[in-house]
């Protein structure tokens, strides 16, 4: 194996593992932090972890352990470059669906802000073990 | 006959004309200076389109007998957003649309507990186009996006009296998981992607059954994976078993019509989604076959303990709306009952009547939870109190929908000759043909838990002895008659169900046999066939 193909897999690694180490702590952020501005800061950062990965499934076969992520560019615009492009290229299709995914994101963010403003008007605390006037 | 054209063109233009009628309300609100009229004619002629498009298109469907495929811009399916409606989603979606009509009627009775009545109409119409577009569409990611637009218009709503410290309290618990439930959605959806390498619905169903390329186990193992998240999610937002915590604060917390939309249509997206993948997406068939059917056999216990403990609490509430709240995590435990049929493998025609039957428990329950929460909103406004003690006797000074919610009632616990005994029958009947008998006693332990629980609110309301004297408010006439309707609508799909058994069937069909026909129809639609395309796929 070369030595920068060696990187480019152990690199790889290391972000797929970091990302999925992102998603478990950010569920475990927002079930057993008590803070509801802290369990949306972990609600967030689940949603970024799932975008990125979103962004890596766009580069083909990375499933595939012998080939790391390689960024091909069109060159050759006629019609036989764009069919071999559009074989090789990163695939567009996940980068539309993480956009989509981040502005509804934010939308959905705003709003839990805002519920989190209600809240400390009603019960001057934002500590979700105290505001439990519910029963469940 | 209805012509093809025709309900092309009411699918396609539904959800954006719907879109568009929601930005509008708050406009027209100002620009006619008046709160509660403009938007209300509003969210009706919205309701209305709706209700005609989704009959056409359910009179089509089921008359040509074959899916009804929208193309979006015209692009083919893989590479374009596409609508496909069969018998299933045609009948869930005509249901939402029926039921919804009622709904915004009684919010203009309603609509003097509003301050802002604009907004109110505002996040119903976008729980309409938010129901309409899950239930329509024929591209999973696509369920998403639309799966957020409900589910953000459903927080809004919950949270619609935000001077009340509770109501703010449940809309926080609920959107707050329900986040990580439609994010966990797209993370499946991502997976999903990855390992079969579409997200629209029709391919998926095919490749996952065909695909030679899907034999690896690493795929399998990413797309069982993709299937757990999803249920979770799906299920989060049906309220099944362990996912029920948030609807019993958040559904009564919300004005009384919204909580009519929330247990009656919203809980069945999560159930619709639920089928779509299991029976269509990734049947017995398909590279899941086996695990598939494990995940069934614990929806179904799942199921159980739901209706067990939806009727169980029922029991303990004071409180009228939690009491409908709990009823509806029993129902939607029967409903997972019916649906989790799919694991009999090798007794077709019994997963064929269990299905038909949960899609009609799917149906009863709707009409019969709408109706009954928009009956207890009348007692409610009478008395200004939630709870049975101060509700006693109240319904005297409402005989029309007293004798509603007692129809109501009785559906949901299961009397003849209501429709809500004919679905619990046909489940009931499934397990029978498959010769498991312990099914059909659950399920009638489960109804005969619940029916004690019914029991409880009929004698206090209608029966009780009032302990102050409550005045008959004026206007409410034609309220009433609305809730009489919905609820003789209930006896009248009882009555004719014998003539109707072949529009659940085939429902229940499309989902559970026909899944060639759902794929083959979209296929249809990809310009010199799919095998032309796969190499530029993943």
């Amino acid at each position: 194996m070369e030595p920068t193909e060696f990187l480019n897999l152990y690199l790889l690694s290391v972000t797929i593992a970091s990302l999925l180490a992102n998603v478990a702590i950010s569920l475990y952020g927002v079930f057993y932090k008590p803070h509801y501005t802290k369990k949306i800061i972990a609600v967030s950062i689940l949603s970024d972890s799932a975008n990125t990965i979103a962004i890596f499934i766009g580069f083909r076969r990375w499933l595939s352990p012998s080939q790391p992520p390689s960024v091909a560019i069109a060159t050759n615009l006629s019609r036989e470059g764009i069919e071999k492009f559009a074989n090789v290229g990163v695939d567009p299709l996940p980068q539309a669906l993480v956009l989509t995914a981040i502005v509804i994101g934010l939308a959905v963010t705003l709003f839990l802000i805002y519920l989190g403003y209600m809240l400390y008007c009603h019960y001057k605390t934002l500590d979700m073990r105290e505001i439990r006037r519910l029963k469940g | 006959m209805v012509p093809e054209t025709l309900a092309l063109n009411l699918l396609g233009p539904l959800t954006p004309t719907l879109i568009i009628l929601v930005f509008l309300t708050p406009l027209f609100a100002k620009v006619f200076r008046s709160d509660r009229k403009a938007p209300f004619i509003l969210a009706l002629l919205g309701v209305l389109y709706s209700v005609v498009a989704s009959t056409i298109v359910f009179l089509y469907v089921y008359q040509s007998g074959k899916p009804l495929v929208y193309l979006y811009g015209g692009w083919p399916p893989h590479f374009g957003i596409v609508y496909e409606v069969d018998a299933f989603n045609a009948l869930l979606a005509m249901l939402t649309s029926w039921v919804m009509l009622p709904i915004v009627l009684y919010s203009y009775w309603y609509s003097h507990h509003f301050d802002e009545a604009s907004w109110y109409y505002t996040l119903l119409l976008g729980l309409l186009t938010g129901l309409l577009g899950v239930i329509y569409t024929g591209d999973a990611f696509n369920l998403f996006v639309m799966l957020e637009v409900l589910s953000i218009s459903a927080y809004g709503l919950v949270a619609y009296h935000r001077e009340r410290a509770e109501a703010v309290e449940a809309a926080a618990k609920y959107a707050l998981i329900g986040l990580v439930a439609t994010t966990m959605y797209f993370f499946a959806l991502i997976l999903i992607y990855a390992g079969i390498g579409s997200v629209n619905m029709a391919l998926l169903a095919m490749l996952s059954r065909f695909s030679q390329t899907l034999n690896d186990p690493g795929v399998r193992y990413l797309t069982l994976l993709a299937l757990a998240l999803s249920l979770w999610a799906f299920t989060y937002k049906s309220a099944l078993f362990p996912n029920h915590f948030w609807l019993p604060d958040a559904h009564p917390e919300a004005p009384t019509p919204v909580s009519a939309a929330l247990s009656g249509l919203v809980v069945n997206v999560g159930i619709y989604a639920t089928a779509r993948f299991l029976y269509t997406l990734f049947g017995s068939d398909s590279m899941l076959s086996g695990y598939r059917e494990a995940v069934l056999v614990v929806i179904l216990m799942l199921g159980v303990v739901s209706g067990v403990v939806g009727a169980m609490m029922m029991l303990l509430q004071r409180d009228i709306k939690r009491l409908l709240a709990y009823s509806t995590i029993s129902h939607v435990g029967i409903a997972y009952i019916g649906l989790s049929a799919g694991f009999l493998t090798g007794y077709e025609e019994a997963v064929k009547i269990a299905v038909a039957g949960a899609i009609t428990h799917v149906v009863a329950h709707s009409i019969a939870k709408a109706l009954l929460f928009m009956s207890s909103g009348v007692f409610i406004d009478a008395t200004g109190s939630r709870d049975l003690d101060d509700l006693q006797g109240v319904g005297r000074q409402y005989p029309l929908t007293s004798i509603s919610m007692i129809i109501g009632f009785l559906s949901l616990a299961g009397f003849i000759p209501l429709i809500g005994f004919y679905s619990k029958l046909l489940i009931a009947y499934g397990y029978f043909v498959a010769g498991l008998a312990i099914i059909p006693v659950l399920i009638i332990v489960i109804s005969a838990i619940s029916l004690l629980g019914y029991m409880k609110a009929i004698v206090a309301i209608v029966f009780g002895v009032p302990r102050k004297s409550v005045e008959r408010k004026m206007g409410i006439g034609w309220v009433e008659v609305t809730l009489f309707l919905m609820a003789l609508s209930l006896i009248v799909l009882g009555i004719l169900f014998y003539y109707l058994t072949p529009i659940f069937e085939k429902a229940s069909l499309d989902l559970v046999k026909n899944v060639g026909t759902y794929v083959n129809e979209a296929l249809n639609y990809i310009p010199g066939g799919l095998s032309k395309w796969l190499p530029y796929m993943r």
